[in-house]
């Protein structure tokens, strides 16, 4: 078996260390090489120092203080995990937003042009197309919910802004999903302003993102 | 002298809801065999004594709160040197930063001089300079003397790259400490 020769050129590979046999045959090499040696040299004066960074000082009042840390964590923490009777309703009646937002959304997609969850107004035609007269008071009809909308919005903003508490979140959660919703229905409606169910489907997205603004401002209030 | 950091998951004891109590002994435990080299690796992450014991207690706060998810993957020595760590990185990040020089006089612990000393207060301002980790695969396996198995769980990469990471920062600090002379001023006896 032949021995395992070094060079200059595995001054690295052979500081990595991965290779045991390298290493060796390296420092055979760095014996007789000056630049080799010195490289190696002042490698090994760095890993015989570092251990003397280590700090070790005296901390009498650390475990006190972490036990009293922990003691205090641990007689708050039922508060945070079991949320007063007041806020229990709110995941589910999200849930159940969420399920009459889905279930409105498959209604208006049936073919049922005489019953409109929404308004009498837009009972315009069986025909899935509107006219322009339709599109004209749809389109009224739109912009009324975005003048409530955005005005609720601004009033809504400060307390979403710094929202913490489960119930804020939820809220916010929640307008995040509409938001998303609402910027679908959009793209689909301009590639198809006429499309009868995208537009009520939209409504009734405005509609929902209206009246959860509206909740929110109370619990606000409250 | 922490010497290992093998410490079971069946060591770390539970209660019987799971969570660790604010007595627990299992926390106790942990502090005893680990807290002194927690307390290290904070102290040269953070730069002082104070910011390091706030980020054990923190640490150990974590700790407890995770300790029912702990499912034993890893030992809970690593575990918990791993959060430690983060929680000094989320300290660096909100701008509790080491100082980019050598530790002020008021916070730098009392050692004996020696014929080491001007090389160690080299390094401790070189290794403010290399990446955040780099500096912790350095303190952890050179200066607190893990291995490279045990560094790359608590880095949380595989052990090649915790081998890379070590190389870098050694690397680095050796040509750094080189150019500056404080390698060269080597004490004749050698080692």
């Amino acid at each position: 078996m032949t021995e395992r020769r070094a060079s200059c050129r595995d001054l690295e590979k052979a500081l990595v260390g991965a290779d045991p046999e390298l290493s060796a045959a390296f420092e055979a090499h760095a014996a007789g090489c000056a630049a080799c040696g010195r490289e190696l040299a002042e490698w090994r004066r760095l890993e015989a120092v570092a251990p003397s960074l280590r700090r070790s000082w005296e901390s009498p009042d650390l475990l006190p203080r972490i036990r009293q840390a922990i003691a205090e964590e641990s007689q708050r923490a039922p508060e945070r995990t079991a949320p007063s009777a007041r806020w229990r309703w709110v995941p589910a009646a999200s849930l159940a937003a969420l399920f009459a937002i889905a279930a409105a959304g498959l209604w208006v997609f049936r073919d049922s042009g005489n019953r409109d969850p929404l308004s009498e107004h837009w009972r315009t035609t069986k025909a899935p197309v509107l006219t322009d007269e339709a599109i004209a008071e749809v389109d009224a009809a739109e912009q009324n919910y975005l003048a409530s909308i955005e005005k609720l919005s601004k009033l809504a903003e400060p307390a979403l802004a710094g929202a913490t508490s489960p119930v804020l979140v939820n809220y916010r959660e929640k307008l995040e999903i509409l938001d998303s919703a609402i910027a679908e229905l959009k793209a689909s409606i301009d590639q198809n302003r006429g499309n009868t169910h995208l537009r009520r489907e939209l409504l009734a997205v405005y509609q929902e993102k209206q009246r959860t603004l509206q909740n929110l401002m109370k619990e606000v209030k409250s | 002298m922490e010497s290992s950091i093998e410490l079971k998951p069946k060591e770390f004891a539970l209660t019987g809801t799971g969570q660790p109590t604010a007595d627990s002994a299992s926390l106790v435990v942990l502090y005893e065999t680990h807290g002194g080299r927690m307390k290290s690796i904070a102290m040269n992450l953070l730069g002082n004594t104070t910011d390091a014991e706030d980020a054990v207690q923190e640490a150990f706060l974590r700790i407890h709160r995770a300790a029912a998810g702990f499912r034993g993957g890893s030992a809970v020595s690593t575990w918990a040197y791993r959060i430690l760590i983060n929680v000094c990185y989320d300290a660096m990040r909100r701008g509790r930063r080491r100082p980019e020089s050598p530790l002020p006089e008021e916070t730098a612990l009392p050692r004996s001089a020696d014929a080491d000393t001007p090389l160690r207060l080299a390094i401790e301002q070189s290794l403010t300079k290399l990446e955040r980790r780099e500096r912790t695969a350095f303190l952890l396996c050179e200066v607190e003397g893990l291995s490279h198995r045990e560094a790359a769980e608590i880095l949380d990469v595989n052990p090649n790259t915790s081998r890379t990471l070590l190389f870098r920062a050694k690397r680095k600090l050796q040509k750094e400490l080189s150019a500056s002379g404080a390698l060269a001023a080597a004490p004749a006896e050698g080692r």
